[in-house]
Formats: structure tokens, sequence, C-alpha cells
């Protein structure tokens, strides 16, 4: 870029606001003394406090002291800019001025937060940083914000239900969809429900009506087996890469394909219930209805056709796609319990919630409930297997973390599960053994309520001592014995003789590292995938464009995966309904006239395609100089400490900015101030 | 007042509505948002700091009030109620009746000069009748629009706010309601929620015991701005030693004809439980429950982390409260553990009440509401929370049932993309009001006959 | 200046007519100010010397305990009460010397 004209002479005003943040920062940080010491600094003309700058009020305040009191620089000591710099951003342009003539200075996570224990030093410390804010607010340049054209069509990865919601509110709003699922068939783990609560509805009956939406239009690309390999870009305009492997067979061809093979694979979709063989369908009706082949266990000659060894190959292909924005909707994997934990893996009789849908799902019409051969009288079920973990009292999961979180799906589905098996079963003993009852949701505690109707046999325990697993004694009636110290019976220890334990096991975000890393995105500490703000950004990640549905956020149930999903398609239509993206315009600036070419810029940089070297004129001649492509900048500023020249410098954080800054915090004369 | 066209009328300015206008507005559509009270913020606006990130709660409402009140999509409508709603083809034409303020809300610089003059206190309602406000008054400082007020049953027509105002002819004490009209395409309810009244459950005191106490009341004492400018009992002021929580006050009880759970009661009692701590480091706090449903996402390290700071958790019905010559409430409960029933005297008792609907769309909207808990029913609960029995008019947050903070939020951007895909698709079949498309039209105004 | 004189007779006109035409509620509203004025009167006065506590007002003047709190509470948010420390488990209030604000 070539120099900056020389801006007019304009006498610097600077306005200066120390927030009280509603007694967050003012209960610890004098808001009076730094008031009074802001004040004093040059150039600034109006220094105030108020109890909440953020409010309508607040910013009233400093729109008026722009237009009427000459006010043209503006700094306010506040909460960390992540939070409300956007905020006065807009309160500054509203005004008349650049926004970026405004600079936000954090107080509370710096200063209120950080030394609660000390006011005096909290003080001292603001009013260091709000002096380093005003020496910085002298030197702000006016910026304008990069824009860039976004593509109309964004990426869902994620078959189950939130990604076939966002993919299809996406649509609707005229942007165009391409889904990816990784495995052959949509549904996601949905559609190994029966009966759901809160509704009772059957769920591939719903999921069956969503999907029909789905592929039926013509906004919506859908590529099943298919996974997201590469990124790069930036929101408005991401390149990704996907990846699809072979189905296998085409739908001319299925009918005369005779599978050679013993159907013998454990079937995933009833947890290894049933078998299925090498050429699969999950369900009958489900999407798409071609079946697939299972490549992990495919052989060469498990096939014929026409009577003809048919030899196979998957063949992976893998395409581009330009994309404005991405949806994550993963998923979850619910809780596999290690061998041994309540004696799962140990003894057969101890199943996992989602296996005992499977197999109540697959008993039909039956007059019993059977399993491994004996008729099912006494069934005991145990909350919180995998969730509400503590340190110390729980095994670690394998990387050393507990599962700390309530799953909050488990208790109704349990419920739920109970109250069908009372209907169809009656006979049947039901024990619960639980912690607390969470049926939080609209309609849930029908389901607590109907099942002590039903008089299942609620037991009790406390979290510091949680119920056992056994062996019967050889020879006993029922095969499995339930240990449970209960508390509904006041402390009681009861011993459960039961034919089938029933893990109500959690839900742990499906194993997405892949995708974190290709996104830039990042985890919490209970491993789902984190949001920027659960009120403020509830659905959007720390990477602009990139949001999240349903499961992969954290659990939930059907409807709040939808509620997510949807939220997220909001954000999808605000971001690229424009046809642009607007990005701050904190990025690498050269100053060709410094710039030797020598480029040692470029070998620091870490961003593809951000810094390269190009002919450029100065000054009449020709000269290579680097350039910065202000889309791909991520305004890290390594080159800016790389370059011999100080020919590169960042938009908004110059260096100059920096030495101000940094002056004014090491200033002697402002010791004076801090004690006033 | 001039009539209003709009592709959507947000009904509730809390933060479900709030949230739903800014997310239909910032895709290009044209939202009018329609608020009763005088001011938008809903129940959150009066919270101290909200669960589960503990941030200071206006830091969170108030820079959303103002988005509402500057998007230049958004006319906000406060103080007005839709009286009537008739179909009209397939848009929806609402009467809108607007109360009066006495005060010119186009004129008023909200400098509350007359506020200060007014000579006579009355209880005030945001501060749960235990602070202060005047005849006239600005709603609370963080209120939007800040606009005063002026209450006209209680008003002594002495003059003395009109003598000081310095705006002209701004007090008009002859102001009377308008009506107008607004022609919108789509509708979204985001009415909210009440609380359980204090005097619901006679077994509790029936309202009548002074320090006994609705949580909203403590969110009030803990917030910067409440009434004392810190924890008191409301009988003599004295500095609370020992709280106790009472949980599911008015939720999960038949004998109220409430089965339902509230959701946020657990959260909220641990949390003020949290802020009581830290606002009096000497005081006790027990909480008497039946099952922490701490179920959101980080919302269990919290309960975790309140046991783990020495907040009490007594599984236990509390029966009955009384209170001793001291105004000092006595809990019996029975304590589920050992099955003992035990009395033990707190210097003040909180109800965790409950979520009771707080608007029945009914009648106006024939939109029905669920006939076991009385919030608005949803059509397609599963997989389309916020569609309502009636084609066009969606719903969104606590209008649908007890939820919290974060998932009002989301289901306020769900009933936006509802609402927006709704419009569009009847755009695309020629059916919208006038064919407009949301980017290029701006806000019509029809004069009013 | 006679303008000025014209406006305010109108006013103190208009005033009239609405005070006469919102009779009761306004009869209700003065009564209640009339109170208030009194209760406030007995509570400043002993406040006025020396900061008390909500208990001691109460006592010292038979008003409850809980309306004392709250006419405090009502001063102190309109600048004429102010807190002066803590007794015990009570905070100490005084009126503010030069009357209004
Ligand atoms: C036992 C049990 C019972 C339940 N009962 C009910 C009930 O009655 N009512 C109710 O409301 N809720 C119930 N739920 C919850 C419900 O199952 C979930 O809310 C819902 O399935 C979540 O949907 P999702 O789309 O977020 O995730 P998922 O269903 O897990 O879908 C995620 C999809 O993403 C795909 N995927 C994963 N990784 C990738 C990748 N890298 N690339 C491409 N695709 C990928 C997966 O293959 C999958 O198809 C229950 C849950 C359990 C465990
Ligand atoms: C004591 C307490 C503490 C809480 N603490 C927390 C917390 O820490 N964290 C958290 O996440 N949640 C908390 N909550 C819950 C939170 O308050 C609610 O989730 C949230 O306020 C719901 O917002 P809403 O917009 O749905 O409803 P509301 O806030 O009730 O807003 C509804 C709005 O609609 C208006 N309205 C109603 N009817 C009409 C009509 N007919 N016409 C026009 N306008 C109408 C109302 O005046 C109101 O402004 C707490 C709740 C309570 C009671
Ligand atoms: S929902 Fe119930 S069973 Fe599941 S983790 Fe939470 S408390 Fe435990
Ligand atoms: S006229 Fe009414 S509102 Fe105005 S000062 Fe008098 S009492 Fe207050
Ligand atoms: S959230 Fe907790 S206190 Fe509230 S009703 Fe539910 S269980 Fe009771």
């Amino acid at each position: 870029m070539p120099d900056k004209e020389p801006l007019p002479a304009e006498e610097i005003r600077i306005g200066v606001y120390t927030c009280q943040c509603g007694g967050n920062i003012s209960d610890v940080v004098g808001c009076a003394r730094v008031v009074k010491a802001a004040g004093e600094l040059g150039n600034v003309v109006v220094s105030r406090t108020n109890l909440s700058l953020c409010s309508d009020a607040g910013q009233a305040l400093i729109e008026a002291d722009i237009k009427e009191k000459g006010v043209n620089r503006v700094v306010i000591g506040a909460c960390a800019p992540s939070l409300h710099e956007q905020t006065f951003r807009g309160t500054v342009a509203r005004a008349g001025l650049n926004p970026y003539f405004y600079n936000h200075v954090g107080i509370r996570e710096q200063a209120s937060w950080v030394h609660h224990d000390n006011p005096d030093g909290a003080t001292a410390k603001a009013i260091r940083l709000m002096a380093a804010g005003v020496a910085k607010a002298r030197l702000l340049e006016p910026l304008e914000p990069i824009r860039l054209k976004a593509q109309k069509h964004a990426l869902v990865i994620g078959g189950g239900v939130a990604g076939l919601r966002a993919a299809l509110d996406i649509a609707r709003r005229g942007i165009k969809v391409t889904l990816i699922e990784k495995s052959p068939f949509l549904g996601g783990h949905m559609a190994q429900l029966e009966q759901v609560f809160p509704t009772g509805d059957g769920a591939r009956d719903l999921l069956k009506a969503l999907i029909q939406r789905v592929v039926s239009h013509a906004n919506i690309t859908l590529y099943t087996q298919a996974e997201l390999v590469g990124v790069q870009g930036v929101v408005g305009d991401f390149t990704v890469q996907i990846c699809q492997q072979s189905r296998g067979i085409s739908d001319d061809r299925v009918t005369a394909v005779n599978v050679v093979a013993p159907a013998n694979l454990p079937d995933e979709f009833n947890y290894g219930l049933t078998t299925r063989s090498v050429l699969y369908q999950p369900y009958p009706g489900c999407y798409p209805a071609t079946p697939a082949i299972d490549w992990a266990h495919y052989e060469d000659g498990c096939l014929e056709l026409n009577g003809e060894p048919l030899h196979l190959q998957n063949k992976p292909k893998t395409f581009d796609l330009a994309v404005g924005a991405v949806v994550v909707a993963t998923g979850f994997r619910p809780y596999e319990p290690p061998i041994g934990e309540y004696g799962y893996g140990v003894l057969p009789e101890v199943i996992t919630l989602p296996a005992f849908i499977r197999l109540l799902a697959l008993a039909g019409e039956d007059e019993r409930l059977e399993f491994n051969g004996r008729a099912v009288k006494n069934i005991a079920f145990v909350h919180c297997v995998g969730s509400r973990q503590l340190d110390g009292l729980n095994e670690p999961q394998p990387d050393g973390q507990v599962n700390d979180y309530c799953s909050r799906v488990c208790c109704t589905a349990t419920l739920q599960a109970t109250n069908e098996l009372h209907q169809r079963y009656p006979a049947i003993n039901v024990f619960d053994v639980y912690e607390d009852i969470r049926t939080y949701g609209r309609g849930h505690e029908l389901y607590y309520n109907l099942a002590s109707e039903n008089r299942v046999r609620f037991l009790r325990f406390h979290d510091d001592e949680l119920p056992e697993v056994l062996a019967a004694p050889a020879g006993e009636e029922h095969p499995a014995l339930v240990w449970v110290t209960d508390y509904l019976t006041w402390g009681q220890s009861l011993e459960l003789p039961v034919d089938l334990v029933v893990l109500a096991v959690g839900m742990m975000p499906n194993p997405v590292d892949d995708i974190i890393k290709l996104l830039k995105i990042n985890a919490g500490s209970d491993r789902f995938l984190a949001e920027v703000h659960p009120k403020l950004r509830p659905v959007e990640t720390a990477v602009p464009g990139v949001l999240l549905a349903g499961t992969a956020q954290g659990p939930m149930n059907i409807q709040e995966s939808c509620a997510a999903a949807s939220a997220a398609a909001a954000k999808v239509a605000v971001l690229l309904g424009q046809g642009y993206v607007e990005l701050e315009p904190f990025v690498a600036i050269v100053n060709p006239a410094l710039c030797d070419g020598s480029g040692e810029c470029i070998k620091e940089c870490c961003y593809e395609d951000a810094i390269s070297m190009q002919p450029v004129m100065v000054n009449g001649t020709e000269k290579v100089t680097a350039v910065v492509c202000a889309a791909n900048c991520a305004g890290c500023g390594v080159c800016v400490g790389a370059c011999p020249n100080r020919a590169i410098d960042l938009q908004g954080w110059t260096l100059k900015q920096y030495e101000a800054m940094v002056d004014a915090l090491a200033a002697e004369d402002l010791f004076a101030l801090e004690l006033a | 007042m001039k009539n209003l066209q709009v592709d959507a009328l947000v009904v509730g300015g809390g933060i479900a509505g709030m949230q739903s206008a800014l997310d239909l507005a910032d895709q290009g559509f044209h939202v009018a948002l329609v608020e009763k009270e005088a001011s938008i913020g809903g129940k959150m606006i009066s919270l101290s700091k909200v669960f589960p990130t503990l941030d200071c709660c206006s830091c969170i409402t108030t820079p959303k009030m103002s988005a509402v009140a500057h998007h230049e999509n958004i006319t906000l409508l406060t103080y007005c109620e839709v009286v009537a709603l008739e179909q009209n083809g397939a848009s929806y034409r609402a009467q809108i009746n607007k109360k009066p303020r006495y005060v010119n809300e186009e004129s008023c610089t909200g400098c509350r000069l007359c506020e200060y003059a007014c000579p006579l206190d009355l209880p005030s309602a945001f501060d749960m009748g235990l602070g202060a406000q005047r005849v006239i008054r600005v709603p609370f400082s963080t209120a939007v629009p800040q606009k005063a007020v002026l209450d006209i049953d209680n008003c002594i027509l002495c003059g003395k706010c009109e003598n000081v105002c310095p705006v002209a002819d701004c007090i008009d004490f002859t102001q009377t309601a308008v009506t107008f009209e607004i022609h919108a395409d789509a509708i979204v309810l985001a009415t909210g929620f009440e609380l359980t009244p204090t005097d619901a459950k006679a077994e509790y005191g029936g309202g009548k015991l002074r320090n006994v106490v609705d949580a909203l009341t403590v969110e009030r004492f803990l917030a910067p701005t409440g009434p004392y400018g810190h924890v008191l009992r409301p009988s003599d002021g004295k500095e609370p030693e020992s709280i106790a929580y009472v949980q599911c006050a008015g939720s999960r009880d038949i004998s109220l004809g409430v089965a339902y759970c509230s959701r946020i009661c657990c959260m909220y009692a641990i949390k003020q439980a949290m802020l009581l701590s830290g606002a009096l480091p000497l005081a006790d706090i027990t909480i008497y429950y039946m099952d922490i449903r701490t179920f959101g996402k980080g919302y269990e390290q919290f309960y975790q982390n309140a046991r783990a700071m020495g907040i009490e958790f007594v599984r236990g019905k509390v029966a009955r409260i009384h209170e001793d010559a001291a105004q000092n409430p006595v809990v019996r409960v029975e304590q589920i553990d050992d099955g003992s029933v035990v009395e033990r005297e707190h210097d003040m008792v909180v109800l965790s009440v409950g979520m009771l609907p707080s608007y029945n769309p009914g009648l106006i909207y024939n939109v029905p509401v669920a006939a076991d808990d009385g919030f608005v029913a949803q059509s397609a609960a599963n997989i389309s929370p916020c569609l309502t029995y009636q084609p066009g008019i969606f719903v969104a947050g606590t209008a649908a049932g007890p939820m919290d903070i974060v998932d009002s939020i989301v289901m306020a951007g769900a009933a936006a993309a509802e609402t927006a895909a709704y419009l569009e698709e009847r755009r695309a079949v020629g059916m919208a009001g006038n064919g407009r498309s949301p980017q290029t039209t701006s806000v019509k105004e029809v004069s009013y006959a | 200046m006679s303008d000025k004189r014209e406006d305010a007779k109108k006013r103190a006109i208009l005033l009239k007519q609405l005070r006469e035409a919102h009779k009761e509620t306004v009869a209700h509203a003065q009564e209640k100010l009339k109170a208030q004025q009194a209760v406030r009167r007995d509570i400043c006065k002993l406040m006025r010397e020396e900061p008390k506590t909500v208990p001691e007002v109460a006592e010292a003047s038979g008003i409850p305990a809980h309306e004392v709190l709250w006419h405090i509470t009502a001063m102190k948010k309109y600048g004429l009460v102010v807190e002066t420390g803590m007794c015990g488990e009570y905070y100490l209030y005084q009126r503010v010397k030069d009357g209004k604000k």
C-alpha cells in the first residue's frame, strides 16, 4: 500500500470513561480515583464514570460528549474487549466518529477480578492501564473493516437430527447447503430410538419426515460416507476438501447381488444384539435406501452378481467446495463403560440403555421379554453411569479426566424406558437406582410421575456410596445382584436380585480431533465443542463463520438439538445473506518505501497466502516488496518482529502505539496520580 | 400514531423477544417489537449476576436493549399491547393500544429532574415492593427507553414535576391512550413467565412472613442497583447470618396444580448461595431440596463447586415454615436421608419459586396453550420447537415453558430462523403482503385514518 | 412576561380541572402523602443528630421496623439519608444535614 496521506492536523480530544460494571469493577477499583487520574492526562477533555456504560444510558453519555464536547477519541475502561468492544465501536460510529477511534481497556478481568484482595493495587493498576489506553488513543488512525465477498453456500458436517435441521433452515433462506455425513445413512443416533420423550412420537417417523424435506430441497446437496479432510480460507470464503468413500453397489444392481459371506458381523445399529451382513442397511426405510458395503469387513469374493464373483474396490474421491460458513453437527456417542464398571463386560446381564432400547424394539410383539435366553422378571436401571463423576471417587477416563457433567437426557430416557416396559410387560419388577432424578424439561416430570404410579421401585444412592453390581451365587433364580445403600429407606443396604441391569450411560462427544484441528476451533474441559459465550454467542465458535449445532456442543435432547441447529442456521443467514462479510482491519500492512524485499516476514508467517512478494510501484519505479493479502492475514504480528527494516506493521496495533503504551505503563510521573 | 407495515411482529421485550427481533432484523427483515411495560428487558434486567458464568446481568442485557433500540430494522413500541388481531389473507393485522405515559416520549430526555421533584414515594414493583419509586420516574437506571412515566392513579397533580421539567410541554397530564395498527406477515410470541406468588402456599406462611422472601427479591438484594445496596432482611434491616433455600416452592407440587419442574430454580438457588457467601462471608447457607437438577452445560460443575465452598445441601422436603417472636423463620423439614423431622431457625428463608405462564394468547391470537401446564402449546415439539398450532405465529423463550437464559436465547434464534424461512417461502410463492424482499424496502408508514 | 403569566394561569386552571376529574385518586394520594410526611418527620428527627439503626428508630418512634426500613430505603435512594457505618448486624443511617439533596 502506498504511503498514507498525512491526516489533517486535528486537535486530539480524548474522552475517558471508567465503567463500574454494576459493581464488578467499582467494588474493588476506586473508580473516582481512576476518573480523576485519567482526567489529568494530556489531551483528555472528559473523564467520567458510570454504573454500566454498555447500557443505553451509558452509551448515550458517550454519544453526547462526542457531539457536544467535541470528543474525537474514546477510551473506555471496562470488561474484556471480547464482551463489549463491538458494542462501543457501534456507539462511537453512531455519534459520527470512525469506529476505530475507540480503544477498549480491560480493567475488570485485569484489575478488579484478579486483585479483589487488594483494592489499592487494583486501582493503581487500573490507572496505569487507562494511561496506556490514552497513550494509544492519541495515535489511533481511522480504519475501515475489510469487506469480502461471501459464498452463499454453507457446509454442514453431520447428518444427525441437528445437522439435518440446520441444513434445512439454511436452505430455506435461499442459501446453498452441502451436508456431509460420515456413515452411509442419515439420522444419527435418533434413528436408533423408538418412542421419544416428551411427545411419544416414533423417532424414525419424525426423522423420515425431516429427511424427506431435506433431500427434496433444491438448495441441499448431500454426501454420505463423506468427511472433511481439508480447510483453507476465512469466513465468507472457505475452501474445503471433502473425501467420499464408495458406496459399493448401485441401485440397479442391488437386487441382483448375492452375499456369500455369512451375516455374522455385529450390527452396530442394535449395539451388537444382532448381526448383519457386509452389505447392509441399518433398518427398513432408512435413507438412502441403497445398502452400503462395510469396507472394513469386505473381502474379495464375499459377493456374487448373477452367480459370478463380484470384485469391488473402495475408491474414495476427494473434491473441493467453496463455502462461506461451516456448521459442525457431529453429535455424540453413548458412554462406553470400561470392562468391570457395574459389571459391564463381565456379567452378560449388564447392558447399556441405548442397547436396552434396541432390545425392547427387537422384542416386538413377544409375550415376554427375554434376555440371553431367559425371561426377564426383575430389572434394575442405574443412573449417571459415565456422568457426574467426581475426581477421586470415580475412575478417570483414558485421557485422565472424569466426566464431571450431567448428560441431561438419560434420566428422562430411563423413565421413558421403564414406562414403556411397564406398559408392555406389566409383570416385570423395575428398580430405578438414582442419585437425583432430573426430569427438568417440559413434559418430563410426567414420565417420573407415571413411573411412580407404575410402581417402579426407586432407590437413591449418594455419590460417595455408589451401587455395586455382582454375579449372584450359582443356583440363584436371578443371575445378578445390585447392592445399593438406599437413602429413601434411611441408608439401608439393600440387595436386589435381577435378571438384567441397564446402565443409563451418558453422552460423550463424537471424537472429532481432526475437525477441531482443521477448523481451528476448541473443545472445552468436558471435551465437547466450545461456544464463545453461552449467552452472548451460544452457537458460535471462536472462529468466525464456524457454528455449532446439537450434541457436538454438549448433551441435549432432540428438541434442544433442533433449537440449537435452527439458531445456528439463523446466524449463517445473517452472515451470508448480504453476500459479503466484514472482517476486522487488524492486519499487517507494508510500507513499500522501507521494504527491501528480503522476505524475512514470509519465512515467519504461519498462514497460507497471507503475505507474498510482488512488484509494486514506489515513487514511479517498480520494486518487489512484500504485499499482504488482508483476507488471509490473521493479524498475529509475527512478521512485524521479523522485519529488520520496520517496514511492516499491524493496523490498529502499530509499534508506535505499543511504544507509547509501554512508556505510559512505566511512566514515573504516574505515581503521583495513582496516589492522588 | 402511524400504522406500521412490517415483516414480523415480536410480542414481548424480554431476552427472548429481543434476541428474536435482533436475529430477524440482522437478516434484513423489518420488525416491530411490542412490550407491555414502560421498558424492555423482561425479568432478566432485574437479576444480579447470572449462572453459569456469573457475569453481571446488565452486561448481557443492557447492550441487547440498546441494540434493539438503535437497530434500523426494528421499531420499538413500549407500553403497548396487542388488543385485537385479525387475519388478513395470509398476514396479520394487529390492533395496538399504547398506554399514556403522561410524558411526551419524543421529547423527554430522561434527566429525572421530575422524579427528584415529586413529593410522594411508592413501593417499587421493580424492587419487589422493598424499595421506593416516585409517582413520576424513569422505570429503572438502565431502562430502554430512558423516558419518564407517570402513575396517574397515585398522582396528586401538584404540578411540581412540570415546574422543574426543562423541556417544554413534556409532561402532559391530559395524555390518553392511542390505538394504531401493525400489519405483519408473521408473529413471534415471547411473552415470558410469571413467578409463583409467595402467598401460594399456606404451609409456607401464605406470604405473611416478612423474612420469607422469593428468589427474585434476593436477586434485587444482590444487584448493585438493589433497594438496600446490601443483603438485609426485610423485617428490620438485619444482615442475615443464616439463610435457607426451600427448593421446588411452587413447582412439582400437585396441590398447587403445578406438576412440572421449573428448571431454573436449582441453578439460581446455587448461584445466589454462592453470591451470598461472597457478600456475607460469615453467613451459613442451607439448601433444602428433593433433587438437584443441574443439567445444563457446566451446571453440574457449578453445583459441585458450591458444595466445595461449604454451602449445606440437605435432602428434605420442607413441610412448614412459621416464625418465632423475633420474626426468625423456623423451617420444619423431613430429612430424606434418615427420615427424621427437624425444625431449624434461620434469619431469612428464600422460596425457590417456580415459573408460571404469564400470558394466554388463546383469545387474541387463537394460539392454544397446553392443558397440563398453561404454556403456549408446541405443535411439533421435537423437530420444530418454535411452531405453534397457528401458521405464521411462532413462540420463543419461557412463553413455551420454563427455561433459563441460555436456552431462551437459543430458542429465540431458532424462532428467528423459523420465522425468516416462513417469510422467505411465502415470498417465493408470491404470498407476501406486498411481494417485498427483505433487503430492499424500508418500513412503510400508512397514516392512521 | 404577560405571556408567561397567561400560560401559568392556564396551567393552573387545567390542573384544577384535572384534579376535579381525578378527584378520588388525588384525594387518596394526598392522604398517602400526608401520612408519609408525618412518619418521615418522626423518623428524621431521630436520625438528625446522630446515626441510628432501624431497630433503634423503630423502638424510639413506635413505627414498625419494616416500615422504618422502607422509609429509610426510599430516602436513601433520593439522597436524603446516608449510611454511615455498621453497629453489630445493623447499618447506621443519618439524615443529610442540609435538607434536600
Ligand atoms: C439412550 C438415549 C435415549 C434418548 N432418548 C431421547 C428421547 O426420547 N427424546 C429426545 O428428545 N432425545 C433423546 N435422546 C437424545 C437424542 O438422541 C439426541 O439429542 C440426538 O440424537 C442428537 O442429535 P445430533 O444430531 O446432535 O447427534 P447424532 O445423532 O450423534 O448425529 C451426529 C451425526 O454426525 C455424524 N458424524 C460424526 N462425526 C462426523 C464427521 N467427522 N463427519 C461427518 N459426519 C459425522 C454421525 O455419523 C451422525 O450421523 C436420547 C439419547 C440417548 C443416548
Ligand atoms: C430469581 C430468578 C433468577 C434467575 N437467574 C437466572 C440466571 O442466573 N441465569 C439464567 O440463565 N436464568 C436465570 N433466570 C431465568 C431467566 O430470568 C429467564 O430464563 C429469562 O428471563 C426468560 O426470558 P423471556 O424473555 O422468555 O421472559 P421474560 O423475561 O418474562 O420477558 C417477557 C416479556 O414480555 C412482556 N410481555 C408479557 N406479556 C406481554 C403482552 N401480552 N404484550 C406485550 N408484552 C408482554 C413482559 O413484560 C416481559 O418484558 C432466573 C429467573 C429467576 C426468577
Ligand atoms: S440426566 Fe440423570 S442419569 Fe443422566 S447424568 Fe443427569 S442426573 Fe444422571
Ligand atoms: S404532579 Fe404527580 S407526578 Fe408530578 S410531582 Fe406531583 S405527585 Fe409527582
Ligand atoms: S429446578 Fe430444582 S427447585 Fe426448580 S422445580 Fe426443578 S427440581 Fe425443583
